[in-house]
């Protein structure tokens, strides 16, 4: 069966708390880079929480935007790389083949919404730190390019979960880390292919909207405006 | 015929043919393995139930052990508090875990008290050395043993509780530098109750927050933060409003419809001129039963109030209409914000919102579940099981005072509130502790504390070992129960353990107080052992199926509050012209989370920065003083001086300068140290413990660091699209 996988950020719920991104370092094997590396705006984190701010005071005003891989339906990282290390996937996900990556960083270079990441180091993790890394996923290498996956290993073991009882996959199996943490339950994840999943009934809402939308990439996860006022 | 040369020669021949062919045979069967399938992993994962002590919210977790190592902590969809949630401190508990710098097995200090060098010694080592001065102290004067931990919740207190109780001494301090002191006085004071309120956000339509921080670090962030996005979006036709009043645009704030700026230590009087308005107009039924405006409330008109707070008086009377008009409404005090001597006032002004707008008791209002229910067995032990939520400042303060005067022979320290770190310097802990000849820590982390001691026993971190806990609000009458989801990693025992073997030893009254071989035991003993109820409930993460009955209603309910009380700012304006407002690190809490490298690289939700701390001041205030973003400024105040670098903050009042707690550790460990100065110095040792009550001012200096800020790589999004 094609799944159509999508994700829908509520921002009248995100209170921009960052749990997400904690959840993501732990699920994903990302690495801590240290101060000065973040001087450099060289965070790995596959997920970010921009903070834009409106107004002056008394008016001021911040709202928090979390920005994963959009995992584009057009997308334009995945036409530029040399060696198809970036590629759309069975089920319509972006996904990376690590050893294929040579570094020549085109695809963060054509990806609009930056949420590409490089390896510009092997990072390390000061034993036993190493005890916690997840042994579904690779630890990427110096050079290599990475983003975030909507945690392709969890979808993986959704399917084969599935497979073994002989079912389809139902709304729920698969629940990426950052949306199954976070707090305020601001994220839903799920298949468009399921028309009575929960994804299908939330990009429903008049409030959705796509980041840059103009462009045409078409992305994955959609966002729903924040609200004003005691009703709907 | 085959002589004996010839058969060993054959012998030899044969073994070495069935050698090789054994070879190819099984190496064919091993390729597969050197080269394992695409997406093979080794093993099946786990998951095991237990509880997060990253905070003392009592969240319940979920923990993914693959191959004997913990790989993953979620919340445990079952636990009322948290219902699947965790914030990012809950998940960092792994590097906790897996912390190169964690203590592996028991030292003494091998130098000068407090040179912080020490030499690894035996457990057995270690007991001896526990138990020498103990059982001198226990026969010459019980009473000078000190315990020092934090507020210990579940039967790691009744332990705790009994074996000092049992060993002669009364001096049991249990010291939580965010304990909400003032709100639970004035709950006693409107609400006749004790205790936490339980703010029922969900079915709440109408939020009014007063400095409120219960999405970032309050008293249950996760359970709110839960419970304000179900108020948000989960009601088909109810979207609940919120609004925040405060000096600071925080994280709290930030999430608000509409906030309102008002001026430091001013919270309690927006909150009485709101209260002014529903008795003036008769808004609510509450309202009007009280009558006549009485003599507390007739002075705060919204005129007058917005001559003292800065708040519009029309904005006032707004805020008070549509209060009243959206039933069930809420109102909600901060923390932080309620630390001075004032802050008694403020909470009780906004319960006198709740109390007026008739929400005691009531769906989407406040309520007081009787929290200690589960441990009610107990009898007159339940408040070692239950303790009072509060911080025990005024009980460090006597301890203190005891230890300078060479009171304790003798302190057994625990627990991650860091009093050297979190207490102000003026107060002098370090110099007190000093005046302890003997000190015993139970740790899983050497810090500014823990560096002081004499002994330093390891412990297990919260997911390597037994215990229950009560979590203060949104429990529902749950018990947790924590158990080792892994081997423990290093040799350690938790402090009961060794409180319980020591008891043994020592014989007599704290043996007997103290009936368990282990506290595996007494936990087991308490919830029926392996086997029965407690196997069930180990799976699922502790005892969820009781709910709480209500507390009985107090017989008469007072509307009347503590009188109105100005903020008294230390330090005299003209010379310190800001107000400085410290809270709670969103990602380090009170500094416990400073030495995990996730958490100091998570940037902060308001300002952005990581790794180091900073001085928020509103743009304003800095273009004033000739600052740019990420400048470097020294920041005196009566009592101390530091330097930090600046961030911007436009919601914040020009007249305060913001810092978080959490940074400026000096021996903490790498990841921990150095990454500027601790803001509590600032602070003088006041009769409180107030965070926001001192004037600073700002002078440009040099620093040679920067401030690390996450950027926003594609450039400024048109706000007005997303909302």
């Amino acid at each position: 069966m094609k799944h159509t996988w999508a994700m829908a950020i509520d921002l009248d719920r995100c209170t921009g708390c960052g749990a997400c991104v904690v959840a993501c370092n732990a699920e994903n094997n990302i690495p801590v880079i240290g101060e000065a590396e973040a001087a450099k705006s060289r965070l790995m984190h596959w997920i970010r929480v921009n903070r834009y701010w409106e107004g002056e005071f008394p008016e001021a005003q911040a709202i928090y935007l979390p920005i994963p891989c959009m995992q584009c339906e057009r997308a334009p990282c995945e036409l530029v790389c040399p060696v198809y290390a970036t590629y759309h996937n069975e089920d319509g996900l972006n996904a990376m083949v690590y050893n294929r990556c040579i570094g020549t960083r085109y695809c963060a270079n054509n990806c609009p919404y930056s949420v590409r990441v490089f390896n510009w180091y092997d990072y390390k993790w000061e034993k036993p730190l190493d005890e916690q890394l997840s042994p579904d996923l690779t630890v990427r290498s110096r050079g290599v390019m990475e983003k975030c996956t909507f945690c392709i290993q969890r979808i993986r073991r959704a399917k084969e979960a599935a497979a073994e009882e002989g079912r389809g996959i139902r709304d729920g199996d698969v629940v990426p880390a950052c949306v199954q943490t976070c707090p305020p339950g601001a994220m839903v994840f799920g298949d468009l292919a399921d028309p009575h999943s929960e994804i299908t009934r939330k990009l429903k809402d008049p409030r959705r909207f796509r980041l840059m939308e103009h462009l045409g990439t078409e992305p994955r996860v959609v966002y729903l405006k924040r609200q004003k006022g005691a009703g709907r | 015929m085959l002589d004996r040369r010839q058969f060993l020669k054959l012998g030899g021949a044969t073994a070495f043919a069935t050698l090789f062919g054994g070879c190819e045979k099984v190496q064919r069967k091993l390729i597969p393995f050197v080269i394992p399938p695409e997406n093979y992993t080794l093993g099946e994962a786990l998951w095991y139930a237990s509880g997060c002590r990253q905070c003392p919210a009592g969240c319940g977790v979920v923990v993914r052990v693959s191959e004997g190592r913990a790989k993953k902590v979620e919340g445990n969809p079952l636990h009322p508090v948290n219902r699947g949630k965790l914030c990012a401190r809950g998940q960092a508990a792994l590097q906790a875990l897996y912390h190169p710098e964690r203590l592996s097995q028991p030292m003494k200090l091998s130098g000068a008290r407090g040179s912080g060098s020490y030499k690894p010694v035996s457990w057995e080592e270690a007991l001896s050395l526990l138990m020498g001065p103990l059982k001198t102290v226990k026969t010459e004067a019980p009473a000078s043993l000190l315990m020092l931990t934090e507020p210990m919740r579940g039967h790691a207190g009744l332990v705790a509780g009994r074996f000092m109780k049992a060993f002669g001494s009364p001096h049991r301090v249990a010291w939580d530098p965010f304990g909400p002191d003032a709100m639970i006085t004035a709950n006693a004071a409107v609400y006749g109750v004790r205790d936490l309120p339980e703010h029922d956000l969900a079915n709440t339509r109408y939020l009014l927050s007063f400095s409120g921080d219960f999405l970032e670090t309050g008293i249950s962030p996760v359970h709110y933060a839960r419970e304000f996005g179900r108020m948000r979006g989960d009601r088909e036709t109810i979207r609940g409003k919120f609004l925040h009043f405060g000096p600071r645009l925080s994280m709290t704030a930030a999430a608000a419809d509409l906030f309102l700026p008002c001026a430091p230590g001013t919270e309690g009087i927006v909150a009485l001129g709101i209260a002014h308005v529903m008795v003036r107009d008769r808004l609510t039924a509450a309202a009007s039963a009280a009558g006549r405006l009485s003599d507390d409330l007739s002075p705060y008109s919204p005129e007058a109030v917005e001559k003292k707070t800065g708040v519009h008086a029309h904005d006032i009377a707004a805020a008070a209409e549509e209060f009243a008009r959206n039933q069930p409404g809420l109102a909600i005090g901060g923390t932080a914000a309620s630390t001075g001597q004032d802050g008694v006032f403020h909470c009780a002004a906004v319960a006198l919102l709740n109390v007026l707008a008739g929400n005691v008791g009531e769906p989407g209002g406040v309520s007081f579940p009787n929290r200690a229910q589960a441990f009610a067995k107990y009898g007159a032990e339940t408040p070692l099981l239950a303790p009072p939520p509060e911080s025990g400042y005024a009980g460090m303060r006597a301890a203190l005072e005891k230890m300078r005067s060479g009171a304790f022979r003798m302190a057994i320290l625990s627990g991650a509130t860091n009093p050297a770190f979190t207490l102000p310097p003026a107060l002098k802990f370090v110099e007190a502790l000093s005046k302890v000849p003997f000190v015993v820590a139970f740790t899983s982390f050497l810090d500014e504390t823990t560096s002081l001691a004499d002994l330093v026993l390891p412990v297990p971190t919260a997911l390597e070992e037994w215990g229950d806990d009560v979590a203060p609000v949104g429990h529902a009458g749950a018990v947790t129960l924590c158990q080792p989801v892994v081997t423990p990693f290093h040799d350690t025992r938790s402090m009961p353990d060794v409180l319980i073997a020591a008891a043994k030893e020592l014989g007599g009254d704290p043996a007997k107080a103290l009936p368990w071989g282990s506290f595996r035991e007494c936990i087991e003993k308490a919830y029926g052992g392996p086997g029965g109820e407690m196997e069930k409930a180990l799976q699922r993460g502790g005892f969820f199926g009781e709910s709480l009955s209500p507390r009985s209603a107090p017989r008469e309910r007072k509307t009347s509050f503590p009188a109105a009380r100005e903020r008294d700012f230390d330090g005299d304006p003209k010379a310190f012209p800001l107000v400085l407002h410290l809270y709670p690190s969103v990602t380090l809490y009170d500094g416990r989370g400073a030495n995990l490298p996730w958490l100091q690289e998570l940037p902060d939700p308001v300002t952005t920065a990581m790794w180091r701390n900073w001085v928020e001041v509103n743009p304003k205030t800095a273009s004033g003083l000739d600052l740019a973003e990420g400048d470097a400024v020294t920041i005196t105040s009566s009592s101390g001086k530091i330097a930090a670098h600046v961030a911007f903050n436009p919601g914040i009042a020009p007249d305060v300068a913001a810092m978080p707690l959490g940074q400026g550790h000096t021996r903490y460990g790498k990841y921990a140290n150095g990454r500027g100065e601790n803001p509590i110095s600032l602070l003088p040792a006041g009769e409180t413990y107030a965070l926001q009550a001192t004037r600073v001012a700002l002078a440009k200096t040099k620093l040679s660091t920067t401030l690390a800020r996450a950027a926003h790589p594609e450039g400024q999004w048109k706000v007005k699209n997303m909302m």
